[in-house]
């Protein structure tokens, strides 16, 4: 009894924690000129419940946002996505021409080959930290 | 003048006439796997006057003598718009022959004058090829090229002072042949792979 109490215990932080398995996370490097950066990456939630993000945060940019460019009435428009659930099972792509990370004024021009460090806030306020390469 | 030098006279007429018409037929019909072509039904871009990003008038007659290909956006738009300058950089790249190549010209125009200044869009449009070319001018004088071509572009959540606002736009890709003429249209998404080939097609052909 005791013992099976501890495992829970000590599994609890596991069990309890969103994460999301992070695939190919990049960021389009534009001139220094230019004050905003997409990033690119895939979410696979493994878990066996929804993981939904609320809020993203990143001291290399001054605002990180969830956007989506949608076409509409023959023009692309950009949108913020609040908030972005990922169904148990499911695999979200951010991809260039649709949802993306939007980064707002970058601390520092960027460069190629650099890696920036952007945590995803998650609805029970569990936090997960993830890593973004710059790519020409 | 005899019978037969006047049929000699009529028949080189004829095969120069048909090698004149051969030379200038920029219209013939073509299959694309990226865009439509316009054949007979390309027409001639209106008179516009633009700036481009070393200050220079950019207008319809500088577009003579080479293929262009013109994208509409801004510098501000982190996801489309660097993606599609991207696709024609790697395009240019993709693209075997020399010759089709240096047919080829790529303007990027910006639908945001406020903010994309000529500085701003010399080092945008050059960091993705050292040869394209940004340009763009006061909203009135960009109507004047965009309007007629079917390019939809508008601001939104725009006020007066605040430099953040977002711009939509249309994501095609125009063609003008070196007649100056809309000659084609390449609608978004792009593929930098399929393009290159149509347009050493279309280059090759004409």
């Amino acid at each position: 009894m005791l013992r099976s109490f501890t495992l829970v215990a000590l599994l609890w932080p596991t069990i309890c924690l969103a994460e999301l398995d992070i695939g190919d996370a990049w960021i389009k490097n534009l001139p220094a000129s230019v004050p905003v950066r997409a990033g690119y990456l895939s979410l696979h939630n493994s878990s066996t419940r929804p993981q939904r993000i609320v809020a993203l945060h990143s001291e290399s940019f001054a605002s990180v946002e969830i956007h989506e460019t949608v076409m509409q009435d023959g023009m692309m428009r950009m949108q913020q996505v609040p908030e972005l659930q990922i169904e148990a099972g499911e695999t979200v792509q951010l991809a260039p021409g649709g949802l993306h990370l939007m980064l707002m004024q970058p601390a520092a021009p960027t460069r190629p080959g650099e890696v920036h460090r952007i945590e995803i806030e998650f609805d029970d306020g569990s936090r997960q930290s993830l890593q973004l390469t710059v790519r020409k | 003048m005899n019978k037969s030098s006047i049929t000699i006279v009529a028949v080189l007429a004829l095969a120069a006439g048909l090698g004149i018409s051969w030379l200038i037929n920029a219209n013939r019909p073509i299959e694309l796997e990226a865009g439509t072509w316009f054949g007979e039904q390309a027409r001639a871009l209106p008179e516009f006057e633009l700036r481009d990003h070393n200050r220079q008038a950019l207008r319809r007659a500088d577009l003579s003598g080479k293929w262009s290909l013109i994208f509409f956006g801004y510098t501000h738009c982190p996801d489309i718009c660097p993606a599609s300058l991207q696709t024609m950089a790697d395009m240019v790249r993709a693209i075997d022959d020399p010759d089709v190549a240096n047919a080829l010209r790529v303007y990027f125009v910006s639908v945001d004058p406020e903010r994309d200044k000529p500085d701003v869009l010399a080092s945008y449009v050059t960091y993705f090829n050292p040869d394209f070319v940004g340009a763009t001018a006061e909203m009135e004088k960009l109507e004047a090229l965009t309007r007629p071509l079917g390019i939809a572009h508008g601001f939104r959540n725009k006020v007066a002072g605040n430099p953040v606002y977002d711009v939509d736009h249309s994501a095609s890709i125009v063609l003008v042949n070196p007649r100056a003429e809309f000659a084609g249209l390449f609608g978004a998404p792009h593929d930098a792979q399929a393009m290159a080939r149509d347009m050493t097609r279309i280059v090759e052909y004409n």
